[in-house]
């Protein structure tokens, strides 16, 4: 077997597609506004996310996707990652696969019945994340994920969250909790893709700033101090882009699946709160502000490093049981 | 982005394996000296009586002309065959051979392509100075024309089996009065000349693997100049990085392996392994598979390329930070007793020589300005922007 990740004209096209749209109709400064926060932005533009065919890239064709492949559908949440978009947006792409093909609900690949994401957390408790009209929840926990209607959670109670631009809500499960499936480590992939686009996204940010930012009668981005630090932003956003698309080509293929997924998140993870950090430091006084948006990669970089993911759980997955 | 797969390269993969399996050498491989080298040649000249020297060479040097795909394959099998590593003739493989090949006059690629593929004659690289390392183009070793030969004063340093190679890949100022990249040549100079001495320096490990030159009065034809008079800096740029990417597979699975070596040795220690050292190897496991995807990502750059992007530096810093964390990790995972040097595995010997790939062919602080210029499009720094005036 021999991967190849050079990305096809297709592939291009889908991701040139979805980044143009969603820079244009979705930027980052929209979560400056509050009436943008808890995903409602893009449940206004719900319905042309579904027409861009976003909803059922990796479905099948009688399932009403476009048949394409789990490799789109990781640049498709790498584009969504780019812009901070709500984690419902990923719930919807990802909710799909919980269902045999053949049986996914036309509903579902379309759009209109609506998903969000759970975040399990201890003693019967998850976090509804921008849960707002959703009647499928994507209920993860570091051991696995499963589909459910949201009608058997509890109701929502919302909670002041670490990052103000999505809506948290504390919500009771009383079912069994998830197991590991494939669907887990797919969504996990997922997950993971969307944080190497804010990888990708704080290091070109903290680059276009180091160019034009000038001090001592020169961009500091000609200084090493800041250059060698942009220098590493790019790799590990590549190390962790790499590893994403090898899983993503390889999935299902004979390849440890659930390792291969663990290290993707690991990287990915470890490369968005990093860049979101240094991206922070080279943006100096005004990084720290709240009227850059360099606070609002790290927020959510943290967020998504925690959905369906501990320390602990992809320490196993790598090694194995200790 | 996709799978690749075909009846012929499954086959081709086979002859591979199958191949590697009967002819790799099993005794144990010296670590220096003129016995290294000639393990290095007969294993060489073992590979060409089987048509398999020079993989990526052009067929009308008598290379196997392999596609990038067969090339990839091919290396991925001489990794997990346990093959040994090019060392000695590791510049005449991926440096000296592909610069003829590209720039070499007909003579000159008649000369060294047949008796470097048959095992003959091994090379050696003189590019660094005492004075210019990472500023490689402010080199001074000095070259005068006396008719038709040049007359090579000066010294080259970090020569690696200088004292063990036949032939030199030289970088000599031939100019002092142009421009530093405008006034430099690329020679080709025997190393059995007499004017020629060489100093062999002792490595942290206790390897003497490199050493200085020194030329006095070194003459060398004319005829030995590679492209123009002047014109060497642009000869040695062209085949920079020649190999694409599928040289560092090697290096790659030899780094998999290591985790995977600390990985049982945690294992089997006695109790339970402690939570900080689990969770510092499940880091560097993930680290040596994003850089085997890393590696995936260039071999399949690569295949469409026809000059290789700057985006390989990041591949070699990856993998040079990597690899001293890996073998130093070692020492936090085993504790006193890897201290002790004649154990199964040399810890200390790989943990020392792990250090080079962050030195050698570029330090990490050149690759990171060259990620950060020319891939990120900052402005050069202060110092580089000086010299190129």
């Amino acid at each position: 077997m021999i991967i190849d990740l050079t990305l096809s004209d297709d592939q291009r096209m889908i991701e040139d597609g979805a980044r143009t749209f969603l820079q244009d109709r979705l930027p980052v400064e929209r979560l400056r506004e509050p009436q943008n926060h808890g995903g409602a932005a893009e449940r206004a533009l719900w319905q042309e996310l579904s027409e861009l065919g976003l909803f059922g890239l990796g479905c099948a064709e009688r399932d009403g996707g476009l048949g394409m492949g789990l490799a789109e559908e990781v640049l498709a949440a790498r584009a969504l990652g780019l812009i901070l978009a709500s984690p419902a947006v990923l719930a919807q792409l990802a909710a799909p696969h919980f269902a045999t093909e053949g049986t996914v609900p036309a509903t579902l690949v379309a759009g209109t019945t609506k998903a969000a994401f759970a975040n399990y957390l201890s003693d019967g408790v998850a976090h509804l994340i921008d849960g707002d009209g959703a009647e499928q929840v994507l209920l993860l926990s570091p051991e696995g994920a499963m589909l459910l209607p949201r009608n058997q959670l509890g109701e929502a109670q919302v909670v002041a969250g670490m990052d103000e631009t999505v809506m948290l809500a504390r919500v009771s499960v009383s079912s069994n909790l998830p197991a590991r499936c494939s669907g887990a480590d797919r969504t996990s992939l997922l997950i993971s893709a969307y944080l190497t686009g804010i990888a990708q996204a704080t290091t070109s940010m903290a680059v276009d700033y180091a160019k034009t930012r000038e001090q001592f009668g020169q961009p500091i981005g000609a200084f090493q101090a800041i250059k060698h630090q942009c220098a590493d932003m790019a790799s590990r956003a590549a190390a962790a882009e790499a590893q994403c698309f090898y899983t993503a080509v390889g999935f299902g293929g004979g390849l440890d699946d659930a390792s291969e997924s663990a290290a993707a998140r690991m990287l990915a993870s470890r490369a968005a709160i990093d860049n979101a950090r240094a991206n922070i430091q080279i943006h100096g006084g005004m990084g720290f502000t709240a009227e850059c948006d360099a606070h609002l990669f790290l927020k959510r970089a943290h967020l998504m490093a925690l959905l369906g993911s501990s320390r602990t759980a992809e320490r196993q997955r790598l090694l194995g049981p200790d | 982005m996709h799978l690749i797969s075909s009846p012929e390269l499954d086959q081709f993969r086979a002859q591979c394996r199958d191949w590697l399996a009967d002819n790799v050498p099993r005794g144990l491989r010296p670590l220096e000296g003129a016995a290294l080298r000639d393990f290095d040649l007969a294993w060489q000249r073992c590979q060409f009586d089987a048509g398999w020297a020079g993989i990526s060479w052009p067929k009308e040097y008598g290379g196997r002309g392999a596609s990038v795909l067969e090339q990839l394959i091919w290396h991925e099998e001489y990794a997990r065959a346990g093959a040994p590593a090019s060392a000695s003739m590791f510049v005449a493989l991926s440096h000296a051979g592909p610069t003829l090949i590209v720039s070499g006059s007909e003579a000159q690629k008649q000369r060294h392509l047949p008796t470097i593929l048959r095992g003959e004659e091994n090379w050696c690289q003189g590019f660094s100075e005492p004075g210019a390392g990472s500023d490689l183009a402010s080199l001074k070793c000095q070259a005068t024309i006396d008719g038709d030969h040049l007359v090579v004063n000066g010294t080259k340093i970090w020569t690696t089996y200088a004292q063990h190679a036949v032939w030199q890949e030289l970088l000599v100022r031939t100019d002092p009065d142009q421009p530093r990249h405008k006034g430099i040549s690329w020679v080709i100079c025997d190393m059995r000349s007499p004017q020629i001495e060489v100093r062999p320096i002792k490595a942290m490990s206790g390897l003497t693997h490199f050493a200085q030159c020194f030329y006095d009065d070194v003459r060398i034809p004319l005829t030995n100049v590679v492209g123009e008079i002047n014109g060497g800096w642009k000869v040695a740029m062209t085949t920079l990085g020649f190999e694409r990417g599928t040289g560092t597979i090697a290096h790659q699975i030899e780094l998999s392996k290591v985790v995977e070596r600390l990985i049982a040795a945690a294992r089997s220690m006695s109790g339970s392994a402690d939570e900080a050292v689990m969770a510092e190897l499940a880091t560097l496991k993930s680290e040596v598979m994003a850089l085997r995807s890393l590696t995936v990502a260039s071999v399949s750059r690569g295949m469409r390329e026809v000059v290789p992007g700057p985006e390989g530096n990041v591949v070699a810093l990856y993998f040079a930070e990597l690899s001293r964390r890996v073998n130093g990790f070692a020492f936090d995972l085993l504790g006193a007793k890897a201290l002790e040097r004649d154990s199964a595995h040399d810890w200390s010997l790989h943990y020392f020589e792990s250090f080079k790939w962050g030195i050698g062919g570029g330090t990490n602080e050149i690759r990171r300005n060259a990620i950060a210029e020319r891939m990120l499009g900052l402005p050069k720094s202060p110092s580089a922007r000086d010299a190129a005036r």
